[in-house]
């Protein structure tokens, strides 16, 4: 029984004191057959194991993870008449596998490689899997990051800046916004920064929105409409949301924006090939190691391949990318690849989470409304040192919720069993309310995915995760908390707790930036080692800010896609 | 909810009350999960937690809660080893077998559980054994269109769960 020991359950045990981070990789990488890949067409390499077989035509780009940034990189360089190949290491499930379940929903969640991970961040729970990767039953909650997030050292002496500013992103929030759309009331939201107002009128509030924003009102506190990615009416050949609250398990008539519904039929219609099943375990190099060729990997049969490409982009999301890179060390990348700054894998960063829950008398339709809410309050969001922590924090309120899950309404009461708990769920079902704190996470450099000692079924090294949260993060955290509190008790609950700490969203891990001492890509994703190798997703992100990340994932990969293909021969070469 | 057992697909409820033979789990270690299901959540024997969670053990892809729990530790040997530890402890500190103990020694057991570690519990952390086999128990009697039914929620499908899981 040896083995059962709490720090092998890393999130729940006691708490395993990561092991000072380490940047680089565990001696088995080296010895890999892939290091001694850095001469020929890696088709022909030289490994110690047989040569995995080409699989088929060197092709324009290959993009591993078919994902949010994945999937819109895929339809906009087929659209300009690239040759596209994505590889993605989960199945091929479709919409009509979204069915209406929370357990059924678990088949969207990674099975890939396991994640050591000692902290607080749910990599099981957050990482995608299959076509859409996590954006496919994401809650496309929609915000954009604020102009202080894209400067937080230059104005405050923390965390990293962005390589340009929001002004300079703008535009492609802007776009993104009508191309896939969003409902929400852009002047509600007094704390926005500038942008075209929304396509899409909100969406209608139920009764748990409308308790909370009678809440925040009691205190002085202002609300708007949550803006989302989900049809309030017909847009764009998509159906209006019906509000049955099953965003989570997956929304199969296209109300909400997933990639399925979005970028992937335009990339398939142009041509992209997906390949399914397939996970990428390295990225090999020319013998120069500054060229990238392909990508090796092992398909749904167990049989390794390489595909050759002129662009190799890694859209593997915040674990798996840094860990790709980690893995593809080779004699001239002996640290990993496009490591020269020593930074693959560092400044990961996961939104701190927590949620006040209130039973109200009247009924709140808890179950119903859409997973992300409904609600939301950006109050707070300003840093500012004077409150004595420096971080950004909102709320996103109203969530539906299912009687079942890691969401579910009997989680909210986690200590409650037996009788106790029948009463509990016949009562929450109809009255629980619930709002999540959202905060921002101080981007810290030993936060971060190395190689654990541990093995995949593949036989190559887990990522591990090491990660803390800064102390003012946690000041903010208490802050909101309180003022959560105070806001369900003026909108009149009968009773008011509060869920466990946790987090959303991951991102970081190879983080873009000027200066190729002290990031890994340029403002594009390029990374500043490798000239053709490209990252996209939130591995890219330099600090966190305090919103939820896919609307600046998508805004992101619209403008690399832009400069890759304006670029593309002096980056394909 | 059909699930696939030696005897053909049944209703987890009916493979449960046909006796229906565990495939990963041992029959005694079903007993456990039974006892334990049943103390968590009154109705989770009975709605099939045993034959459920071993049907899900018994696929490549079990669709269990413990998928996102980051527990670098097989499914299977989780279970197994959360309730031979429970076993155990029950053993240690009421003398006897935790199916056997009194329902009021039950729940002193699984409060204990529930706070996370109980002294001289040796095995998968408690506090994370009770947090996936509760889940499991809520799954069976309230995750499915019946549960929601018995708590007057319209289940308001877009794609209704096929009949086997
Ligand atoms: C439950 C949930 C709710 C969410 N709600 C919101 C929300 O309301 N608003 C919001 O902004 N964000 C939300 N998110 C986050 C959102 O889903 C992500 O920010 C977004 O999908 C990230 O995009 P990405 O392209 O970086 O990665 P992903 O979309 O996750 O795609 C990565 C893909 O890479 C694949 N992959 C990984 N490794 C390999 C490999 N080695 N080989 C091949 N393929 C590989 C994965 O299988 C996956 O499909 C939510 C996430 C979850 C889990
Ligand atoms: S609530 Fe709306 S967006 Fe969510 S699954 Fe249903 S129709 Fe789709």
């Amino acid at each position: 029984m040896a083995r059962f020991q709490d720090e092998e359950y890393g999130r729940t045990g006691a708490g395993t004191p990561g092991a000072a981070p380490v940047p680089g990789v565990t001696p088995g990488v080296g010895a890999s057959p892939a290091a001694e890949v850095t001469g020929a067409s890696p088709a022909a390499s030289p490994g110690a194991s047989p040569a995995a077989a080409s699989a088929g035509e060197k092709v324009d780009a290959v993009i591993v993870g078919c994902g949010a940034s994945g999937s819109l990189l895929a339809a906009k360089l087929a659209t300009a008449g690239k040759s596209v190949v994505i590889l993605e290491a989960g199945p091929n499930l479709g919409l009509k596998d979204m069915v209406s379940s929370q357990i059924w929903s678990r088949r969207w969640r990674w099975n890939g490689a396991e994640t050591e991970n000692g902290g607080a961040v749910g990599a099981g729970f957050n990482n995608g899997w299959g076509g859409g990767g996590s954006a496919s039953h994401h809650y496309a909650v929609w915000l954009r990051l604020h102009e202080e997030d894209f400067e937080v050292t230059s104005r405050f002496g923390v965390g990293n800046d962005w390589p340009f500013s929001y002004a300079d992103l703008r535009p492609y929030y802007d776009r993104i916004q009508e191309e896939v759309g969003i409902s929400g009331d852009a002047e509600a939201e007094v704390w926005r920064p500038e942008g075209d107002p929304y396509p899409m009128p909100p969406l209608r509030s139920l009764g748990q929105g409308r308790a909370i924003a009678r809440g925040f009102a009691a205190i002085g506190v202002r609300t708007a409409p949550t803006p989302v990615a989900i049809n309030s009416v017909a847009y764009k050949g998509r159906s209006p949301c019906v509000y049955d609250g099953w965003c989570d398990a997956g929304c199969p008539i296209g109300a909400l924006a997933n990639p399925l519904v979005t970028y992937l039929p335009v990339a398939t219609k142009a041509g992209t090939e997906i390949r399914f099943d397939c996970t990428a375990t390295q990225i090999l190099t020319d013998r120069t190691g500054a060229r990238a060729v392909g990508v090796r990997y092992v398909d749904g049969d167990g049989a390794e391949r390489v595909q050759e490409a002129a662009v190799v982009i890694v859209a593997a999301f915040a674990i798996q990318t840094p860990r790709l890179l980690l893995l593809s060390a080779n004699e001239r990348h002996p640290d990993g690849l496009a490591n020269s700054s020593g930074l693959v894998g560092a400044y990961i960063t996961a939104h701190p989470f927590q949620s006040v829950y209130a039973l109200f008398d009247d009924e709140t339709d808890v179950a119903f409304g859409v997973s992300g809410g409904n609600v939301l309050s950006q109050d707070d969001y300003a840093k500012d040192p004077d409150k004595g922590y420096l971080a950004s924090w909102q709320w996103t309120g109203g969530s539906s919720v299912k009687p079942n899950d890691l969401i579910g309404v009997a989680m909210a009461r986690v200590d409650l069993f037996g009788d106790a708990l029948h009463a509990f769920i016949a009562d929450a079902s109809k009255h629980l309310t619930n709002m999540a704190w959202v905060g921002e996470n101080r981007a810290m450099v030993d936060n971060r995915i190395t190689l654990s000692k541990t093995t995949d079924r593949l036989g190559l090294p887990i990522a591990k995760l090491t990660h803390e949260f800064h102390e003012d993060d946690l000041k903010a955290l208490e802050a909101g908390m309180e003022q959560g509190q105070a806001a369900m008790r003026a909108g009149g609950a009968r009773e008011v707790w509060l869920s466990g700490r946790a987090t959303q969203h991951i991102m970081g891990g190879a983080i873009m930036g000027t200066d190729p001492a002290n990031s890994v890509t340029d403002a594009y994703g390029v990374t500043h080692d490798v000239g053709n190798l490209v990252v996209s997703g939130t591995p890219l992100f330099p600090t966190s800010g305090a919103v939820n990340p896919t609307f600046t994932v998508h805004a992101l990969a619209l403008r690399q896609a832009e400069h890759l293909i304006e670029e593309w021969g002096a980056i394909a070469r | 909810m059909l699930i696939m057992t030696p005897l053909g697909l049944l209703p987890a409820a009916r493979a449960r009350a046909q006796g229906a033979p565990l495939t990963v789990l041992s029959r005694a270690e079903g007993e456990i999960l039974d006892a334990l299901g049943e103390t968590l959540l009154p109705g989770a024997a009975a709605a099939g937690i045993t034959n459920y969670v071993d049907a899900q053990l018994a696929k490549d892809l079990p669709f269990l809660i413990y998928r996102y729990l980051d527990v670098p530790i097989p499914a299977a040997d989780f279970y197994r080893g959360g309730l031979a530890a429970l076993d155990a402890y029950s053993e240690a500190t009421h003398g006897s077998a935790f199916a056997d103990l009194s329902s009021s020694e039950k729940t002193t057991v699984v409060g204990g559980m529930a706070g996370g570690k109980p002294e001289g519990w040796e095995g998968p952390p408690a506090g994370l054994v009770y947090f996936v086999v509760r889940a499991d128990a809520v799954d069976v009697v309230y995750g499915t269109e019946a549960g929601f039914e018995r708590l007057g929620l319209p289940y308001l499908e877009h794609i209704a769960p096929p009949e086997r899981w």
